[in-house]
């Protein structure tokens, strides 16, 4: 009885004395801000986070977001490039409405893990040495600037937040910010890229920035914003969002914005330089540029690898199955894109009767080695096959190439057209119909327009191993040649001819073209802009803010190169048609500006007004 | 046993049935809005457009002050309507058409409410005519803007033709309007302000290749670049080809 009386005691005094405890320990498994901050390996695992969500344009990018998702990572069907809601090339979009919204892109998430090591950081600054700690906020800021400009060049003006916000720390009312205006967040992304430029030091490690990449994106987006304050100030939808600021800039600001544009481009010169590694064949050292992971031009790049499952499939989806080993392609460089270069091909003798060529690789001569190492023509080989492309054969053809593309084309009745590779004609014994490359009357996983995309396609890489997400070739996000772009165009809209067309002859003697004389215009920059820059997915971005989308897409058709043979003369002949698919694109005014996303507008009502007309 | 089991089920299906049954007294959409768009240069005519050629406007205030808006297309005959609204105060604008941007109106909306528009076009299409040569159409007209001062460019004339009497921007045989041909050009580029030259001249607009032995229903189209480019139309022509 006594012994049961002790047990009693010691048991009631153990509760009493345990009881008092609280189970206040840190838990395990989420990791601790002194695990981040104290050591090399945390900053850069956090960077990691950082520079993995920046919103990077690359293979996997779409302008839309399908059900409900978001533009970035997407999957394998690289084809649903942005260049074919808009011309330059044709695509599976339907038309430019499918893609000209966008798809609510709202990084807020991504802006707090970088106020939050800016604000952090500091903090800790006890843990590293003062370079170290300069670089990483420089890096901050430029990735906050990057994630704004993403931002701005949809939206227009949208909430700065330059702190760390509290829920339940902050009340809704402090939470639900109102929109800044347009000029404002243009100053900023300025202003934060200035700070990146000043803390980072010259070099970094691949695909992390350095002070030029700072410099380089502020390149870029200065020149946005110039242009947007110049020809946004003519060409405008009007509504609240204007009237208040929160959309337009004053023109007045353009010249500010051209000169910062000029300035930042400056800074790179002597520390990148054009790809010049193989100048005696300007089309391979070309087509190297975007394949040589060493190249000296690039300057912000994001890597892929088997390993860390992220490689993408841009060989299987750009070139069809014939090259291939699985996957499909479905966008085309229209005929319009290859126009830029040249004008017309010569398929058209002087009399207007279709040009014979022996064989179709024939329209290759004289074309500029750019040109050719951008697309394949008809007659291209790669991985030791050839674009075979054929639209049908005629049994004769006579007249001309216009009395042909009319509504009664006299050699209609002797034209023969196929949806399958299998058919010949003659019935028996005869010659392919269509190529295998194309262009078939059926479906689109074979050339819609004569042409293929050849920009980045790796054509070293075995055919067994162009599968889908096989392809491992970096994404050059930014690369010396934008940055002189940039600074020709900024050069021109400030009257300096002189250093515009310095900079634009650079590019076209590294591509092989004849050299600008002083009489060029702003057009001569900006098409060679587009020729320079094709399928890079900056053609979107640059048709909305010169505010020319609206002329350049207007009910427009696209037209295709047609390949085909005739079978009495043994020769092959070109003519211009529309693309088969006959898709008309029309980009609405409204579209200047994207809508702000339903969902934040309903959590948030300050950020109304939404954007005009939406 | 089995007699059990299915009792039981059938009273559990009996609950969940039941258990999903909520009683909604909101009131259903069961207001309407109807109206005219009237032409202020002439008030008893409705303006002249297309199947959504205008938009009205309506943001519901008494629901939010910041609502999402929902929008009425016009008709063909420059009326609207639309029988499935909730009542309630409302901001009513029509917008995106060619005219001249107008205040919008608040107003309550219960039962079948009626209100009209007066808009001013932009341009409106005058001495328009029209006769065949062969298998082209050809229609003349002269443009007249009924207020000039800061009037947007003027960007093109555009025939439209279709085989209904539905026909404009938005309706229309692609064809006879951008041939595929390229050295037709049926569009008539403008692309300057308004001028003196410009009300002088008597426009003539050509669509060739009609096919023989249909109706087709024609009209031109005036645009301005405005923030929605939408049509100025002329009225609707029916063309039988021999």
């Amino acid at each position: 009885m006594k012994q049961l009386k002790y047990i009693i005691t010691i048991a009631f005094a153990g509760l009493l004395l345990a009881s008092c405890h609280k189970l206040d320990i840190a838990p395990l498994n989420l990791i601790q801000d002194k695990d981040v901050f104290a050591n090399e390996n945390g900053v850069t695992a956090y960077m990691a986070t950082i520079y993995k969500a920046l919103p990077i344009e690359d293979f996997y990018y779409r302008n839309e977001g399908g059900n409900g998702g978001n533009g970035f990572n997407r999957g394998w069907e690289q084809f649903y490039h942005p260049g074919a809601l808009c011309g330059e090339l044709v695509g599976p979009y339907g038309s430019t409405y499918d893609g000209a919204g966008g798809f609510g892109y709202w990084p807020y998430a991504d802006i707090r893990t970088v106020n939050y090591l800016l604000e952090n950081l500091p903090k800790n600054a006890a843990n590293f040495p003062k370079e170290k700690i300069d670089q990483w906020l420089g890096e901050a800021h430029f990735c906050r600037a990057y994630f704004y400009f993403a931002l701005v060049k949809r939206y227009g003006g949208i909430p700065i937040i330059r702190n760390v916000q509290n829920y339940p720390g902050q009340t809704l009312e402090e939470l639900q910010v109102h929109r800044d205006k347009e000029l404002d967040v243009w100053k900023f992304v300025a202003s934060d890229l200035d700070s990146a430029y000043l803390l980072m030091p010259e070099k970094s490690v691949r695909a992390r920035a350095n002070r030029y990449v700072a410099a380089a994106l502020k390149s870029r987006a200065m020149l946005y914003a110039g242009t947007i304050a110049k020809y946004g100030a003519a060409n405008f939808v009007a509504g609240d969002a204007r009237d208040q600021g929160y959309v337009g800039i004053p023109a007045s600001e353009a010249a500010g914005f051209f000169k910062q544009a000029w300035d930042a481009a400056k800074l790179l010169e002597g520390h990148y330089s054009l790809y010049a590694k193989k100048l005696d064949d300007k089309e391979q050292n070309y087509v190297d540029v975007f394949l040589d992971q060493d190249s000296p031009e690039n300057i912000l790049v994001r890597d892929y690898s088997l390993t860390s499952n992220t490689a993408h499939s841009w060989d299987a989806t750009m070139t069809c199955r014939y090259m291939t080993a699985d996957g499909l392609s479905r966008a085309y460089p229209t005929l319009e894109f290859v126009e830029r270069f040249a004008g017309q091909l010569p398929v058209v003798n002087t009399d207007g009767t279709p040009r014979r060529f022996n064989n179709t690789a024939e329209l290759m001569q004289g074309v500029e080695p750019r040109l050719l190492a951008t697309v394949y023509f008809p007659g291209a080989s790669l991985r030791g096959l050839q674009f075979d492309t054929q639209r049908g054969i005629y049994e004769h053809f006579t007249g001309t190439a216009a009395a042909e593309l009319g509504l009664n084309p006299p050699n209609g009745p002797f034209r023969h057209l196929s949806g399958t590779t299998n058919a010949l004609w003659p019935d028996d014994n005869g010659k392919r119909i269509i190529g295998f490359t194309g262009i078939s009357t059926n479906d689109d996983d074979r050339t819609r327009t004569g042409f293929y995309v050849r920009k980045y396609v790796d054509y070293k890489r075995e055919q067994s191993q162009c599968g889908l997400y096989m392809s491992t070739q970096s994404w050059i996000d930014m690369r010396y040649a934008e940055v002189l772009l940039n600074r020709a165009e900024a050069a021109f809209e400030m009257g300096n001819t002189t250093d515009a067309v310095t900079v634009i002859n650079q590019i076209r003697d590294r591509a092989g073209a004849t050299p600008a004389t002083a009489a060029i215009t702003i057009d001569t920059i900006r098409n060679e802009r587009c020729k320079e820059l094709a399928f890079e997915k900056q053609y979107w971005w640059d048709l909305r803010r010169w505010r020319i989308a609206d002329q350049v897409l207007d009910n427009t058709r696209f037209h295709a190169l047609m390949p085909y043979y005739l079978y009495d003369e043994k020769k092959y002949i070109f003519l211009r048609e529309i693309e088969p698919f006959q898709r008309s694109y029309t980009f609405e005014k409204k579209y200047y500006y994207e809508p702000l996303p339903g969902g934040e507008l309903g959590k948030n009502p300050n950020l109304y007004p939404n954007n005009p007309n939406f | 046993m089995h007699k059990i089991i299915k009792a039981w089920l059938i009273g559990c299906g009996v609950i969940a049935l039941a258990s999903c049954t909520k009683t909604d007294n909101m009131p259903g959409p069961n207001a309407g809005f109807q109206g005219r768009l009237l032409d202020v240069t002439n008030s008893k005519n409705n303006f002249v457009t297309e199947t959504n050629g205008v938009q009205v406007k309506l943001e519901e205030l008494s629901w939010s002050a910041t609502p999402t808006p929902q929008y009425i297309p016009s008709k063909p005959d420059g009326s609207f309507e639309d029988t499935k609204l909730f009542g309630g105060h409302y901001r009513v604008t029509p917008t995106a058409g060619a005219f001249w941007p107008v205040d919008p109106v608040e107003l309550d909306i219960n039962g079948l409410t009626t209100h009209d528009f007066e808009l001013m076009p932009y341009l409106k299409i005058t001495n328009f005519s029209h006769r065949l040569s062969g298998d082209t159409l050809i229609m003349s007209l002269n443009l007249v803007a009924p207020k000039t001062e800061g009037l947007p460019t003027i960007i093109d004339l555009q025939p439209f033709v279709n085989n209904t009497k539905f026909v404009g921007a938005g309706a229309n045989i692609s064809q006879y309007t951008t041939p595929t041909d390229q050295s037709k050009k049926n569009i008539i580029s403008i692309n300057s302000n308004w001028s003196d030259a410009i009300a002088q001249t008597t426009y003539v607009v050509k669509v060739p290749d009609l096919i023989h032995g249909r109706t087709f229903y024609a009209r031109v189209g005036v645009r301005v670049n405005d923030s929605y480019k939408q049509f100025n139309y002329s009225e609707i022509v029916e063309i039988q080809v021999p």
